[in-house]
């Protein structure tokens, strides 16, 4: 499949020896959308955490000591910007590396709590993406093994498709699904989101959302079904 | 043809029963995994996972899968490090006792210990030099964590350490700028070249410095 029929027209490129970068409006969309999320979690200060107090009509005030959440925020933006660097680039390679980036700056984020349950829930979480690393770096390695290359730009060219690609997109989903907590790994996810301090640990969904889309325009790039 | 003709065919024949045990492995593992009852029995079960991700990346035997596997042991070891660590301040917290990082089991109090280490070292350091590159890296850094283990009985000067792991952080940098002068501007390769080597060299000696930072609590007790 044309690259330009999924993302509107080919803005440009930016080549870098081996790895190339390419704009399209599809992408350059949400690399903007990445990085001023990512700006706006660099610059808010969500240190107090105001819950309603269950059967009265008080406020419960939870605080995050600052150390901690210097940590966690400085993490989120590291998972922001490898998000938006997983926008715009033209290669499975990089495109696999960000993700595992983001998979792991998850594990880091959560993991700065001190409570119990979200410590159980993140390790779960951690377990599911240790596991998904093999789908996802099996699936691009199948992809090399099957096309010869990693570009999505020389990709895109190809003239056929074999069974092997398809095995191997589906593994590169299975992957990112697992890396970045989607639909059916979602659920310990959810204990994620209770902690003190976490507007900006949204970051974690933006990036879920994000990575699937782009994830989504790469396997029908490889497998071209129209 | 995707496969150049010089490859041989017995290599181009590999690829599939090397995949097809990789996914055995795999799959090995998850059992494994769901029929455990402990976490620590979970986690160390899933590295098997990664091992076999690293069998598939390898069947593919290309430059491409070589710089594929590196990051990829990277992240199995950065994340089974990451879990590691939310396992133990889990158990601190539900249980309130602290354990400290680098536990030695026995007192080491031999004269070898105080006098020798700073010769060794020193020679294990320089003949790294000499090498230079991944593998004088590998040597001169044996050096540093052979100076680091024998002193730590009589303390560790830790203000040093930090520096050590300052140097890390710009070595990494040099590295860095080494490979993007190989991209943007391929004429001053040699320059780029020895940039990268020097950096690697410095990268993986002072590899230990990021222990040193890391076990800061337990050097400060000392």
């Amino acid at each position: 499949m044309d690259i330009a029929t999924l993302g509107g027209q080919l803005l440009g490129q930016i080549p870098l020896g081996d790895i190339v970068l390419y704009l399209t409006p599809f992408n350059l969309f949400m690399f903007a959308g990445a990085l001023i999320f990512t700006t706006l979690i660099a610059i808010s200060r969500t240190e107090t955490q105001v819950e309603a107090e269950f059967g009265s009509l008080n406020d419960n005030e939870v605080k995050v000591g600052l150390k901690e959440f210097k940590i966690r925020r400085f993490l989120a933006v590291v998972c922001g910007l490898a998000t938006a660097g997983a926008m715009i680039t033209g290669d499975v390679f990089n495109f696999t590396l960000l993700v595992a980036l983001i998979g792991i700056v998850n594990i880091g984020i959560v993991s700065a709590v001190k409570q119990i349950d979200v410590l159980n829930a993140a390790f779960q979480y951690g377990l599911i993406a240790m596991i998904a690393s093999l789908p996802l770096f099996g699936g691009a390695a199948i992809i090399l093994a099957s096309t010869g290359t990693l570009s999505i730009l020389e990709i895109a060219q190809l003239s056929f498709t074999t069974p092997m690609m398809f095995f191997a997109s589906v593994l590169l989903l299975l992957g990112i699904a697992g890396e970045t907590g989607i639909a059916p790994f979602y659920a310990t996810k959810a204990e994620m989101f209770r902690t003190p301090g976490s507007p900006f640990i949204l970051i974690i969904h933006l990036s879920s959302l994000l990575v699937i889309v782009r994830a989504i325009e790469i396997l029908l790039i490889i497998n071209k079904p129209f | 043809m995707i496969v150049p003709e010089v490859v041989p065919t017995i290599t181009v024949s590999l690829f599939l029963p090397a995949l097809y045990v990789a996914l055995i492995v795999g799959f090995i593992a998850l059992l494994g995994i769901s029929f455990q009852k402990k976490d620590v029995h979970a986690l160390i079960l899933t590295d098997i996972v990664g091992v076999a991700m690293l069998i598939i990346v390898a069947a593919v035997g290309t430059d491409l899968a070589e710089a594929l596997i590196l990051p990829g042991l990277v992240v199995e070891l950065a994340e089974i490090m990451a879990i590691s660590e939310i396992l133990m301040s889990r158990e601190m917290r539900k249980t309130g006792k602290k354990v400290s990082f680098m536990p030695m089991p026995i007192k080491m109090d031999m004269e070898i210990l105080k006098t020798a280490p700073n010769f060794l070292s020193l020679v294990l350091i320089v003949y790294g030099i000499f090498l230079t590159g991944f593998t004088g890296g590998a040597v001169a850094g044996v050096g540093i964590l052979f100076y680091a283990l024998a002193r730590k009985s009589r303390g560790l000067p830790f203000q040093l350490w930090e520096g050590v792991s300052g140097i890390s952080g710009v070595a990494w940098c040099i590295w860095l700028a080494g490979f993007l002068i190989l991209f943007v501007a391929p004429e001053i390769w040699l320059l780029g070249l020895l940039m990268s080597s020097f950096g690697i060299l410095l990268k993986v000696a002072s590899k230990m410095g990021l222990i040193g930072v890391l076990g800061r609590e337990e050097f400060k007790r000392n």
